[in-house]
């Protein structure tokens, strides 16, 4: 079979990848080895942030959070998108002066998004706060969404343009031949034109199979869920110093992440989870929001993610071959990314350039020769 | 320190109990785990301490389970009542909760009997008030002496008769029952009346269990279908068909059941092998013969292994504590092959039993996979039929896609309670077979743990850190 594009991976940046290859008139197919968001686009925690992005990354995370706002109409269907601000809550004048020097920093590249509040106004906006924080900053366009909704609601958007998605279906080499690549999956045989690597955690292997070497790490982020509670945030909440992080949905339930690790096993589609690190994200939560205390958890989860040494992702040409893009290694970040990234590989595909500088997201800025 | 234990059991029914008997009998380290005040198990619930005046009227087979309790509570075995596990760790670990504390230890060997739940049993009004199970009821009836006048029995298999022989033997009046099982069980049942026949104590407790029914002049519907609640806010009644003809019976409490089913969250939760029984129309772990899970040091026995009922889980018990026994070192291959073969042999026939059983009282389609819109799958997150459906057109062609695109699944009871439902609504619309459909991924905690317990459960003193990069 025969597309101009084959996208390897259906989490939300392949199938956003594919919704805007369509829009350009290019026609994908997008192979999905588990099922559509089965990893962590359809299972991580929601957050859409641009708050305290590194620098590299700002310019298209802002970019994205303006897409996010009208998200829903651009695809016509619900992703669960709110936007509800983000506060990060500092402890101390350590944090304070933390947020002081960032804020300086974003307004010498002309950015003003991050706003400092004293700790009258982190009250008013999170009456539950613990009364020794001090203050925060707050990004106000930043919210959350729901990950499976946002990542079908691509998927659907891309099927409409004209895109096939195969599910159940595992990549298993790749061959160069001319100008066209040669894709042989557990299935079937295909041939494009393009190729595009948006693997997750898995994407080191696709990389190889397209001639590009690249040190990604892969781990197992954990979240955890309580029943519906009285309302009391509506910010998304995170901290200056500490790994809390925690949201409540409309329907009172509280997601809470904060960073912490289990054990991945991607041979097995499988994660393990660290019961004495989620006891450390409940006992932070509690201390800084001792409503939190009477929180019941329903359900505790991890998700495979891809990590790169520097924290930043991979976007944009392969360097080994020839018609040959990634887009993977978003280090526990890359949701909010979704609405950016597969137009700018898009770009890069049909004008050879974006307006974004993607230097810093090459896939050859580690020396990595040893295979 | 943690302690570590040769053998860690969950569950103190007559499928732990047994396997911790068999184990102490070897001078294992054995402890047991479970939920509930007193050891009994479902079956067994009080029967030390029962309420009842009399409790003999709840049936022989409850009374007799006095001494395996008395044996159990007499024997060398540390035992933690009131220990709700929430976790066990493919290590060993085993993670539990008891006054609100979180618990932790290890066992080189673990046997879990859980038990079994009733099948959902997904019809129009079944979540109004006034509606529960017949195991419900019957809950009530065992642990704090509790009846209710007037209701309805409603759906099939053996249990369900005997909870209403048990009410009546009380002096409750009941209003109705109204049987599901479909015309021709006999037949469905003949090829396999060997099995029944070599149980012929069981086949007479069944007829008799009818007869006492027949004879207490309670309405006896047979071969009712289309079963709906009536009421808007509360049960007021149940509708129903038969031999063509509409009914409807007035009642406050209407008691629905049919059957039960392994119960698998925790199975599921280990990760464990699973396939659909088509025999019993539910999902059961991969076991072999001993109990053996496709996890090296997990066994599985009792009704959560497969529905074999009390008798056949004493047995199991004692297979699978075997079987330990030799991996432990503490008996040879030859001891482990002639202590086992009684119990093999009462196993298969109890299997055989079964299948006649399971042939007779085979839950119908219709009450298993709901096809009005409106009918509620999800209580929790009060999804319905048409929900599911649109989410399912939507690209969910999968339980775990389903859950997270329409939250089903995802309220407090982690779809325990619509699992089997969505397997089957999602392999009927796919008319594939619900093998290939699957089930939910379930996780940790295997209940409500609140975030309280959880934050004392830590060794060491969190050490305030800067916050890593993440969402
Ligand atoms: C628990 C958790 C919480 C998170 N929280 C946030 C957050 O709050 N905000 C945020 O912005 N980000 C968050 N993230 C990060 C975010 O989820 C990811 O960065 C993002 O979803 C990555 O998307 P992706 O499309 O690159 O990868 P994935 O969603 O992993 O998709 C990759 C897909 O490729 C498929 N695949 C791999 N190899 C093959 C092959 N050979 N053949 C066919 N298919 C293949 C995989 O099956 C997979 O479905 C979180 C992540 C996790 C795990
Ligand atoms: C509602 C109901 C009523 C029943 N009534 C009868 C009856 O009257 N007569 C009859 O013959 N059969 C009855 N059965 C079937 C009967 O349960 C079994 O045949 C028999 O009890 C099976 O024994 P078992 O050891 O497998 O499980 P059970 O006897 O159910 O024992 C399982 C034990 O595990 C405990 N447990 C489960 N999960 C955990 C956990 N996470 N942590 C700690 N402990 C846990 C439970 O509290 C329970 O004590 C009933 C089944 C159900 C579901």
């Amino acid at each position: 079979m025969n597309f101009d594009a084959l996208i390897i991976g259906g989490g939300i940046h392949g199938s956003a990848t594919a919704y805007h290859l369509a829009n350009a008139g290019i026609k994908a197919l997008v192979l999905e080895k588990d099922y559509v968001g089965r990893h962590a686009s359809g299972v991580n925690a929601g957050g859409v942030r641009l708050l305290g992005r590194d620098l590299a990354e700002v310019p298209l995370s802002k970019e994205a959070m303006t897409r996010w706002q009208t998200l829903d109409q651009e695809l016509d269907t619900d992703t669960g998108f709110r936007r509800r601000s983000l506060i990060n809550i500092a402890i101390d004048d350590a944090d304070m002066g933390k947020i002081s020097s960032r804020i300086n920093q974003l307004a010498e590249l002309g950015y003003d998004h991050e706003v400092q509040i004293n700790q009258q106004e982190l009250r008013e906006r999170l009456p539950h706060v613990a009364p020794n924080c001090v203050g925060g900053v707050v990004s106000e366009q930043d919210g959350y969404a729901i990950p499976y909704k946002a990542t079908s609601a691509y998927r659907l958007a891309a099927e409409r343009a004209g895109v096939v998605f195969h599910e159940g279906e595992s990549v298993q080499s790749l061959r160069q031949i001319g100008d066209n690549w040669q894709v042989k999956t557990d299935k079937a045989t295909y041939d494009a034109g393009i190729l595009i690597n948006c693997s997750g955690a898995w994407a080191d292997k696709t990389a190889v199979l397209m001639g590009d070497n690249v040190p990604l790490s892969h781990s197992a982020p954990m979240l955890m869920i309580t029943t519906r509670m009285p309302h009391f945030a509506g910010p998304v909440v995170g901290a200056i110093s500490r790994q809390l992080s925690f949201k409540q949905f409309e329907n009172g339930t509280v997601l809470i992440g904060g960073g912490a690790k289990g054990f991945a096993d991607r041979d097995n589609n499988r994660t393990t989870l660290d019961y004495k690190k989620l006891a450390l994200a409940a006992e932070t939560t509690k201390t800084f929001f001792p409503i939190m205390k009477k929180a019941v958890i329903n359900r505790m989860w991890a998700g495979l993610e891809a990590y790169m040494p520097d924290n930043l992702p991979v976007i944009g040409a392969g360097v080994n071959a020839r018609n040959a893009y990634h887009a993977f290694g978003f280090s526990a970040h890359g949701f909010q990314l979704g609405p950016v990234v597969g137009d700018v590989i898009t770009q890069l595909i049909t004008t050879g350039k974006t307006s974004f500088d993607l230097n810093s997201f090459r896939i050859d800025r580690f020396e990595r020769k040893v295979l | 320190m943690t302690e570590i234990f040769d053998l860690a059991i969950i569950g103190a029914g007559p499928g732990g109990m047994s396997a911790a008997l068999q184990a102490a009998e070897f001078g294992a380290s054995v402890v047991v785990l479970d939920r509930k005040a007193t050891p009994g198990g479902q079956i067994y619930r009080d029967v030390t301490q029962s309420p009842l005046l009399d409790p003999s009227v709840l049936g022989v087979e409850y009374t007799e389970g006095a001494e395996l309790v008395n044996a159990f509570l007499e024997a060398d075995i540390d035992r933690h009542q009131n220990a709700d596990v929430w976790h066990i760790g493919e290590n060993g670990e085993v993670l539990y909760s008891q006054d609100n504390q979180t618990h932790r230890l290890v066992a080189r060997e673990l046997i879990i009997s859980p038990g079994a739940m009733e099948r959902p049993f997904p019809i129009a009004g079944w979540h109004l008030p006034g509606v529960m199970t017949a195991g419900s009821a019957q809950v009530m009836l065992k642990s704090d002496g509790m009846v209710k006048d007037g209701a309805i029995f409603a759906g099939t298999g053996p249990l369900l008769y005997l909870i209403v022989a048990q009410y009546l033997r009380l002096g409750v009046t009941v209003n109705a029952v109204v049987d599901t099982t479909p015309a021709g069980g006999v037949g469905r049942a003949l090829q396999h009346l060997g099995g029944a026949l070599s149980k012929p104590a069981y086949l007479i407790k069944g007829l008799k269990l009818l007869n006492e029914i027949r004879k207490a002049g309670v309405p006896v519907f047979r071969h009712a279908s289309e079963l709906s609640v009536l009421g808007e806010s509360k049960a007021v009644g149940l509708q129903f068909k038969q031999d063509g003809r509409t009914h409807s019976v007035n009642a406050d409490h209407i008691f629905l059941h049919q059957g039960v089913i392994p119960n698998l969250n925790m199975t599921r939760a280990l990760g464990m092998d699973h396939h659909w029984s088509e025999q019993q129309l539910c999902w059961t772990p991969t076991l072999d013969d001993w109990g053996q899970s496709s996890i090296p040091h997990i066994a599985v026995v009792g009704d959560a292994a497969g529905i074999q009922g009390a008798e056949a889980a004493r047995h199991a018990g004692r297979l699978a504590a075997l079987q330990v026994m030799h991996k432990l070192g503490k008996m040879d291959k030859a001891d482990l092959k002639s202590m086992s073969v009684n119990h093999l042999k009462a196993m298969n026939s109890f299997k055989a039993f079964r299948r006649f059983l399971d042939a007779y009282y085979a839950p119908p389609t219709q009450q298993r996979i709901p096809t009005q819109n409106s009918t509620l799958v999800c209580r929790c997150e009060e999804q319905t039929v048409g929900q599911l459906r649109a989410g399912f057109e939507q690209g969910a062609k999968d339980p775990n896609a389903l859950k997270a695109l329409t939250r089903c699944g995802m309220g407090p009871c982690q779809g325990r309670q619509c699992g089997h439902t969505v397997s089957e609504l999602l392999a009927d619309w796919q008319s594939k077979p619900v093998s290939e459909v699957g089930y939910y991924r379930l996780r940790s905690p295997q209940k409500l743990l609140s975030i309280e317990e959880l934050s004392h459960f830590q060794e060491v003193q969190p050490a305030p850190k800067p916050a890593e990069v993440s969402a």
